[in-house]
């Protein structure tokens, strides 16, 4: 048994490692980025035991079951090749892989538990094998060790059971060792590893979060696409990604590092709506592409409406639409709860928006309703098509400072966003300069200079007409002196904080949220409590939350109004989107339902009166669902309700005598 | 975006207006005796300032000089300097909530009455007398001529004192300076009169020296007529000649065009178009005036609907709509509009209750919002919701006070029933609204119906409502404005219990077919006779209305008797006044009516085959007396607190019997307002 062993062990870890460098090889047919191979291996185990695990632990079940398999795996691995392949051999060692043997089968016996009735999410096919596989290879390594630790008398063993063992321990080999590197389900644990090593955004994890290209973010901004050098005349290369040979090397390991496990798809609000969109699938589909063949053997939930089989590809075909129809990518919202519940740490939109990137730029193809906002943006600065200079007409009354009549500076620009062209969104703004004004903030808008932030070109991969607005926005900026920027859209406060700075525009900007958390807290305003039993719900505007991890200060203003705040099923980074980012609302792909119909139906589930909300996008997207259902306010309105009004405000009512003039 | 060009802002002059909205300038009727503003006065523009309004210019008519007397109709004066102070109230007021507010200046000259107060001698250019004030005058002489244009530059010093934002020069409805343009009021051969170049210069110095005193950056505009519709008259292309002329000084930061002169019965009906006329009847006289001048132009009458006023903005056609009859039914028009709920807007219908009791020197009210002009009492515009115990309210009648008491009942957060006998609501409304021309009056129930179901008020239609089917709901509080029943059988000779006649309500209901030969007896001479007269006649009917009156339809309006009139004489209606039926009997296949000569006593008969009555409303007060002996307050209500719009003292609590309150028509017959104003105040506190 013993020789068995030790050929067949380094056999499998002969055969698994030129798999594993065929696999590295169908990376590197992406486009190059250099990568310190040593830093990044030594910096892979913290972050698969720190980083990852906070992912992966919100699924405790799994969690547990993995830390014993895989754990219990690697430490057998390992006491196999010191005691059978080094000859190392005693009881100590022999009992030491024996533990190690039952530990991964007992988690196996979870792992197989969870397989006889696999959520939806889970795909199937050949990970329904997976645990016979590791059951095989656990209970051989735990019966192998038994005779080695003195248990069972060296030599009880006919040939028949070293015959079975030795299957059992080859067949766990063969699954585990050489599929590792050559596919099949624990390609995952090689692909995974790597890609922590290598992530493209690095940032992402504890270890270099203060460094990179966005310190201390959660690098969720999107990575600027060089348009010069990728326009250069008679580049091979498209603008964005045409091909799978044209995503970076390191996100084609992202993706051949899924485990199908399906959280991203349990997650996703268009493939939930039941448009054609799931992101598990999506990284199947780019897989595929890398490797080259057809998605008849995925065994996940397909798009719906669209049966497997019929789509494939190649490293050096086009994506759209053989190997992935339009529709898949335009019904991303980008709101991330995919790559927030990643436990790879896989970044779909990235992938999304680079495919879209090609599409609009290239193909001119950007559907519906996105194709006119784009050209509003190039014709007019702002996605509606307003005349710029009109940005500023719902606050003609309200005689707001602008920013070149304060050439000393301010302590707050108010950039308004494109919500300034639209009624609902204006009485928002108005409640937020009311507030504002209440607590004597020195505040100035850029008015009819301010264009739109770039973020909807920019999502719906318009990455020139983004640039382009980006630079504009940032030279107008350039000429005046303020030390903050506040808006109450989420997306101008991402993209100007987040996205700008690669386009040297450095900014401290703040959510609403964020400056009436500070007033509160500062004690500038005069709040009258609420009415007792009023209830609401926060809504976490995507680009707010998931993006930039604000989640709490909104809670905190929602708080001192002294209502009861009630959290939906799916709130914080967990929360559902509204339907309304990455320009879905515009490019419109049909589904079964309305992403931001069930999202009410979320806030509807809570029983509370008012869902508040802090995005016109988001505003938009709820009060366009069919009442009845809670009322939409926006947090400053909320704030702005609350505010004591001083007897400035509203005249005294005298008697009623005509004769007395006043 | 909707409505975008309604709300883009405007430069006018030096002054941004934050849309393109302007409450037009007429009379408030509720300055004091003096022609100081009142509170009263303030808190309705406030209202509208506060309600998103662009531009509020006030005070129509405001004399300049003492000879130009404002009494009449509680106007302000702007003779003195005491003035000043009162408009500083004014147009704080009004920019406290990002609104600007001019006032209108004028010289009424002959157009007013000089029978009162300072019993002036009126002045006008020739003396001619002006028919619709019945009022004579003086020719002026030079001597005043330069005393009126100094009053004038003084009057506009005030206004700029006083923080408003600019002044509108009246030039229309035949005031002094129109007067002096038109050849058929101005016969002089001075330079004041003749050529055009004399006919305009009493105004072009008035707007030299107003333009002296008040300097460059201050808003000077001018309101002039469209076309005066008189064949002797200023037509269209005087009225461009006019407008070119003044526009070309550079002094004018905008014209305000009203089509129509004003000066007879039948022109005034123009001016404030009621509702028949179509919407924006008089658009293309100020859209030619728009071609000629090079400021904006303001435009009023029967704009009503945002939708309509931000087409005729979108086409070009002027620059800033007057939507001022829009403003007094729902002053909160424009920040319904920005709150996207336009369908909540209270449209105008066009009744003309306001303008109509301005003529009679009453103070302006709108005939279904009973809160305008009325802000200063605490009458409220929102509803604000009780903090006291929800209670059970049931409204008994679904006319104007009884949708009224629900609508605000709901809004103060009570449950809610209203039940109504017919399958519809609007009571008198519904009838009123058969007649010709008269159908846009149901626009006041169209507005109810729609709150009463966003409030969620639980109507009964069709279903009359006894006591017991009301103690059933055990409500905490009964509100009666079931109305009451045609009056028909006052008097028993004329024979309506015997089906020898019938009532107007019949007819424009349709219960009853119209005849061929028709006398209608009309006592009240208001509109329901009018009405029933023209929808007889507009089926083919023949017919005769007669009343013990002075004429028919003597009790209507000023700017609406002139369109009925128009109606009827088209359709050969006999108008006959002072004569009283005393008996109406079969002879034959025909129906005789006797009528009696009010004076002489002399009789007369009418050989007709229908014979109908129009004798105003008779309360139904049955199912009052079945609830008052139960109730906590036996029916009354405590009418000092009623009068000051003070919570009723009987509902301080809700323990015991339900306190029962009736107003409107089942009390005595009134008119929509006082149902509605009795609801208002009555629930308001509820």
């Amino acid at each position: 048994m013993d020789q068995l062993l030790s050929v067949l062990i380094p056999a499998a870890l002969i055969v698994g490692a030129l798999g594993a460098w065929r696999r590295v090889r169908l990376w590197r047919q992406g486009r190059p980025a250099a990568v310190n191979l040593l830093q990044g291996m030594l910096r892979m185990p913290r972050r698969y035991l720190v980083d990852l695990h906070h992912v992966v632990a919100r699924d405790r079940y799994i969690a547990h079951t993995h830390v014993a398999t895989a754990g219990g795996f690697v430490a057998a691995m390992a006491l196999a090749i010191v005691v059978h392949v080094l000859g190392v051999e005693n009881v100590v060692m022999a009992g030491l892989l024996g533990l190690a043997g039952l530990t991964m089968l007992v988690g196996t016996l979870f792992v197989a538990r969870r397989r006889l009735e696999p959520p939806a999410r889970l795909s199937k096919g050949a990970w329904q094998r997976l645990p016979k596989s590791l059951m095989a290879f656990s209970l051989g390594m735990l019966l192998v060790s038994l005779p080695l630790g003195g248990l069972v008398p060296e030599g009880a063993a006919s040939v028949l059971t070293t015959l079975v063992l030795g299957v059992l321990v080859g067949w766990g080999l063969l699954e585990l060792v050489v599929g590792m590197g050559w596919g099949g389900p624990m390609k995952h644990a090689f692909a995974g590893a790597a890609h922590l090593a290598f992530h493209r955004r690095p940032e992402r994890f504890s270890d270099v979060s203060g460094e990179g290209r966005h310190p201390g973010s959660r690098s969720t901004a999107l990575l600027p696409l060089d348009l010069d050098s990728e326009q250069a005349p008679g580049s091979e290369q498209s603008m964005g990604v045409a091909r799978p040979d044209e995503f970076g090397w390191q996100q084609l390991l992202g993706f051949d590092a899924c485990v199908q496990c399906g959280r991203c798809e349990a997650a996703c609000p268009a493939h939930a709506a039941g448009q054609p969109l799931n992101p598990k699938k999506l990284i199947q589909d780019m897989v595929i592409g890398m490797a080259g063949g057809s998605d008849a053997h995925y065994a996940g939930t397909p798009y719906t409406g669209q049966t497997t089989g019929e789509h494939g590809g190649a490293p050096g075909e086009r994506i759209v639409p053989q190997l992935v129809e339009p529709e898949t990518l335009w019904s991303c919202t980008t709101c991330r709860a995919c790559v927030e519940e990643c436990p790879m740490m896989i970044e779909h939109v990235d992938a999304i928006v680079d495919m879209r990137r090609f599409l609009t730029l290239e193909d001119g193809a950007t559907p519906e309703k996105g194709a006119v906002a784009l050209d509003n943006l190039i014709a007019t600065d702002n996605p509606g098509g307003f005349d710029n200079a009109s940005r500023l007409d719902w606050a003609a009354d309200l005689e707001l400072p602008r920013i070149r009549e304060r050439p000393e500076g301010v302590d707050v620009l108010l950039w308004l966003g494109d919500g300034a062209f639209d009624m609902r969104n204006q009485r928002t703004l108005r409640s937020l300069v009311t507030v504002m004004r209440a607590a004597g903030v020195d505040f100035a808008v850029v008015g009819e200079e301010e264009r739109d932030s770039g973020d909807l070109a920019r999502r719906l991969g318009d990455e020139a007409t983004f640039q382009q607005l980006a630079r504009q926005n940032i030279a107008t900026l350039s000429q005046y002196r303020f030390a903050r920027i506040v808006t109450c859209d989420p997306h101008s406060f991402h993209v100007l904080g987040r996205e700008y700075p690669d386009f040297g525009g450095h900014y401290r900007v703040l959510h609403h949220s964020g400056l009436l958390a500070e007033l509160i807290d500062e004690q500038r305003l005069q709040l009258a409590p609420a009415a007792s039993g009023s209830s609401l719900t926060w809504h976490d505007p995507c680009y707010l939350g998931r993006y930039n991890g604000e989640f709490e200060a909104p809670r905190r203003v929602l708080r001192a109004l002294g209502m009861e705040v009630r959290e939906m099923a799916r709130s914080g980074h967990r929360s559902r989107c509204c339907g309304g980012g990455g320009g879905a609302a515009l490019t419109d792909v049909p589904g079964k339902q309305r992403i931001s119909d069930m999202r009410m139906g979320d806030a509807r589930d809570t029983g509370a009166e008012v869902v508040a909300v802090g995005c016109p996008q988001c505003t938009a997207m709820l009060e366009g669902v069919v009442e009845p259902g809670p009322q939409v306010l926006d947090l400053a309105e909320l704030v702005a309700r609350a505010l004591v009004v001083s007897e400035h405000n509203s005249s005294t009512l005298r008697e009623p005598q005509e004769e007395v003039p006043a | 975006m909707a409505y975008e060009t309604l709300l883009k802002p405007i430069q006018i002059g030096n002054l941004t207006i934050r849309n393109r909205v302007v409450s037009t300038a007429h009379a408030e009727v509720c300055a004091t005796e003096g022609g100081m503003t009142t509170d009263r006065y303030v808190r309705y523009y406030e209202e509208k300032a506060k309600g998103g309004c662009g531009l509020c210019i006030c005070g129509g008519s405001s004399p300049v000089s003492i000879d130009s007397p404002q009494q009449w109709w509680s106007s302000v004066s702007i003779a003195t300097d005491e003035i000043v102070p009162h408009f500083r109230n004014l147009s704080e007021a009004v920019h406290r909530h990002g609104g600007k507010i001019m006032i209108q200046i004028t010289h009424m000259g002959r157009r007013s009455r000089w029978d009162g107060f300072n019993w002036p001698h009126l002045l006008s250019p020739s003396g001619i007398r002006e028919p619709v004030h019945r009022a004579t005058c003086k020719t002026i002489e030079e001597e005043e001529i330069h005393r009126v244009i100094d009053d004038f530059a003084q009057a506009a010093r005030r206004v700029k004192e006083g923080g408003l934002d600019g002044i509108e020069l009246s030039a229309v409805h035949q005031h002094l300076i129109d007067q002096f343009w038109s050849p058929r009021v101005n016969k002089r051969t001075d330079q004041w009169g003749g050529s055009f170049e004399n006919r305009m210069r009493f105004g072009m110095e008035v707007l030299k020296a107003v333009r002296a005193e008040v300097g460059d950056d201050f808003c000077v505009g001018m309101r002039i007529c469209g076309d005066e519709f008189h064949p002797d008259g200023l037509g269209h292309e005087d009225m461009k000649q006019i407008a070119a002329w003044y526009d070309a000084t550079g002094m004018l930061d905008f014209f305000g065009v009203v089509g129509s002169g004003c000066d007879t019965h039948d022109t005034l009906a123009n001016v404030i178009p009621n509702m028949s006329y179509p919407p924006e009847p008089f658009l293309h006289l100020a859209g030619g005036i728009r071609e000629v001048v090079s400021v904006p132009v303001i435009h009023a009458q029967n704009i009503k609907d945002p939708t309509q006023a931000n087409r005729i903005l979108e086409g070009g056609h002027v620059d800033l709509v007057g939507m001022t009859r829009a403003h007094i039914a729902d002053p909160h028009l424009i920040a319904k509009i920005k709150a996207g709920e336009p369908d909540r807007i209270r449209q105008c219908v066009g009744a003309n209750y306001c303008i109509d009791r301005q003529y009679q020197g009453l103070d302006v009210l709108c005939i279904q919002n009973a809160a305008t002009s009325r802000e200063y009492m605490g009458l409220p515009h929102e509803i604000e919701r009780s903090d006291g115990p929800p209670r059970r309210v049931v409204v008994v009648g679904g006319g104007p006070g009884g949708m009224e008491a629900a609508r605000v009942a709901a809004e103060r957060g009570h449950s809610v029933t209203l039940f109504e006998i017919e399958p519809q609501l609007g009571g008198q409304i519904t009838i009123a609204a058969r007649a010709p021309s008269r159908d846009q009056i149901a626009g006041i129930t169209r507005w109810y119906e729609m709150e009463l179901a966003r409030l969620g008020v639980d109507l009964k239609l069709g279903t009359r409502a006894d006591d017991a089917m009301i103690r059933d709901l055990q409500p905490n509080v009964v509100i009666l404005a079931n109305g009451g029943n045609s009056f028909t059988d006052q008097v028993p000779e004329w024979g309506a219990t015997d089906g020898l006649a019938v009532s107007s309500w019949d007819i424009l209901r349709g219960t009853v077919e119209p005849g061929r030969n028709v006398l209608v007896y009309d006592t009240t001479c208001e509109f329901a006779g009018m009405s029933v007269a023209d929808y007889l006649a507009s089926h083919g009917a023949q017919v005769e209305i007669v009343t013990d009156d002075t004429k028919p339809g003597v009790a209507v309006g000023g700017t609406t008797f002139p369109t009925y009139y128009r109606s009827l004489y088209e359709k050969s209606v006999v108008m006959t006044g002072d004569l009283g039926l005393q008996k109406v009997y079969r002879e034959g296949e025909s129906l005789v009516a006797l009528l009696e000569n009010e004076y002489t006593g002399e009789q007369e008969e009418r050989v007709i085959d229908q014979v109908v009555i129009e004798n105003g409303v008779r309360p139904d007060e049955t199912l009052y007396y079945a609830l008052k002996p139960r109730s906590r307050n036996h029916g009354q209500l405590d009418l000092e607190a009623f009068y000051a719009a003070r919570p009723q003292p009987c509902l301080a609590h809700d323990e015991g019997d339900y306190a029962l309150f009736r107003i409107g028509d089942c009390v005595s017959p009134r008119n929509t307002h006082a149902a509605i104003y009795d609801a208002l105040r009555l629930c308001k506190d509820l």
